[in-house]
């Protein structure tokens, strides 16, 4: 019997940070602790060892018997790029919530004032938006959206293009135009870990072309980004993401996010949503 | 009835272009005064994705929400979506609206719809404060009617306007009878002396 929820892979701990001790945390409201043995990353919950992996600077686990591989990046695997650790923002969200405010654009001149947008270039263009059935992802391109300082290698405003891609439900991978390099992507992910239905830690990873800005840099520009995000997340209502209409009013920009609830419906994970009927 | 309208600001703290976050008979307001000064209270949440109003800004007449900017006129109804400047917002789109008035130098407010106005208070606006206690009025020598209690503290009248508050707290809105800065730092003393003993006698 399969589990929509508990068979996902979750991301836990930094692999990075593991030498430092032990964490334990929360995975879908359980107690789990995530270790060394002999080298390799272990995660354990009430003494049961769950299975685990390292990738993408992290340690993916799940509760249940996974029944698809994480999902790849290829890019991650690209020479010449630098992979980025950039940490952990805890946020008192539903894990959703945040995933769907990283898929969308139209909050960046409001929340991102000055970083990823400004007033007046507000409007968001059309952009195609499709679930992919041969992969069971959430795709958007052809994304287009003005910004004054769109990335820390940045030197001014330039339209920059994006594609979102949702491979899990807590799971979003963007893709960005990169100044240094014309035709590649800068990869920027943000991987969810769900502590409980309204509380979640959220480790941005980014495997980027830019070998001269300092990693401090790097970070502290991703967590300007998520610390403005935060005080939208904590203060939606209901803080459970409404899967079924109704409670909300979506427009052309937010099909995206109408894809995203759609999928997850599709797939039964209801894991920090809420139908209306409920 | 003159128990529909609750006091929840004095009226000189609520700057123009100001919004603050409230809660009456448990219903989240964001309430907020335009450029010209017309004091609104409306329902705590953008429709588009459920984020606070309170949080937003306010430009000219109209509330926007802090995290797309959907912006709203007076009677709630959406103007503009910043994401989509040609569109003209369906009349669906709209914040619900209470009412709110400005009267005797207090900001009141009534959740549900009432053709009463609210009671008639008058002085000078000292200050208000939050009690985490019920403050035995009588005991002051205060009286109670309604939201409004009068007395004296220090040997100045007063009329104190009290809002319930969530968690069993209570915010008072003070305005004094006189107008002379001697008399109004000793009724200010006095009212914390007030809430002193109400905290003190629940503890």
């Amino acid at each position: 019997m399969t589990d929509p929820i508990r068979d996902e892979w979750y991301p836990v701990a930094l692999v990075s940070q593991l030498p430092q001790g032990d964490r334990d945390t929360l995975l879908l409201g359980e107690p789990i602790r995530v270790t060394l043995q002999d080298g390799q990353p272990m995660v354990t919950a009430s003494g049961r060892v769950l299975r685990s992996q390292a990738r993408y600077g992290h340690v993916w686990t799940s509760l249940g018997s996974p029944t698809r591989p994480l999902f790849d990046i290829p890019e991650a695997d690209q020479p010449g790029r630098r992979l980025v650790d950039v940490g952990l923002v805890r946020v008192k969200c539903s894990p959703l919530r945040a995933v769907e405010n990283f898929l969308d654009i139209a909050h960046f001149p409001f929340v991102h004032t000055d970083i990823l947008g400004a007033e007046p270039h507000t409007e968001v263009g059309r952009y195609d938006v499709a679930i992919r059935d041969e992969v069971d992802e959430v795709w958007a391109t052809k994304v287009q959206f003005y910004q004054p300082q769109a990335a820390k290698s940045a030197a001014g405003g330039i339209t920059t293009e994006y594609m979102y891609r949702v491979p899990a439900p807590t799971v979003s991978v963007l893709y960005k135009t990169c100044p240094p390099r014309p035709g590649e992507w800068d990869v920027i992910t943000l991987f969810v870990q769900p502590l409980t239905e309204t509380l979640c830690e959220v480790w941005p990873w980014m495997a980027l072309f830019d070998d001269t800005t300092p990693l401090t840099d790097l970070i502290h520009f991703q967590q300007t980004i998520f610390l403005q995000d935060r005080s939208i997340l904590e203060n939606q209502q209901p803080s459970l993401l409404p899967l079924d209409p109704g409670l909300e009013i979506p427009t052309r920009a937010d099909l995206t996010s109408v894809a995203y609830r759609r999928w997850l419906k599709r797939r039964g994970y209801t894991y920090g949503a809420q139908l209306v009927a409920a | 009835m003159t128990d529909a309208w609750t006091p929840v600001a004095l009226a000189r703290d609520l700057p123009r272009l100001g919004v603050v976050p409230l809660c009456v008979d448990g219903i989240d307001i964001a309430l907020w005064r335009s450029a010209s000064g017309r004091v609104a209270a409306w329902a705590d949440r953008c429709p588009h994705r459920g984020m606070r109003l309170s949080h937003g800004f306010v430009r000219g007449e109209a509330l926007s929400c802090i995290y797309h900017g959907w912006s709203y006129g007076s009677e709630g109804q959406c103007l503009r979506i910043p994401a989509h400047p040609d569109l003209t917002p369906p009349e669906a789109i709209r914040v619900p609206v209470f009412q709110a008035i400005e009267s005797g130098g207090v900001v009141w407010v009534a959740p549900k719809t009432t053709d009463a106005m609210p009671p008639a208070v008058g002085g000078t606006a000292l200050r208000s404060l939050t009690v985490d206690a019920v403050v035995d009025w009588a005991a002051s020598g205060f009286t109670l009617s309604s939201a409004v209690a009068r007395g004296e503290l220090s040997g100045v009248a007063m009329t104190i306007l009290v809002q319930p508050l969530p968690n069993g707290r209570f915010a008072l809105h003070a305005l004094a009878d006189s107008a002379a800065p001697a008399a109004l730092i000793e009724a200010s003393r006095g009212l914390e002396a007030l809430r002193r003993q109400a905290e003190v006698a629940l503890a």
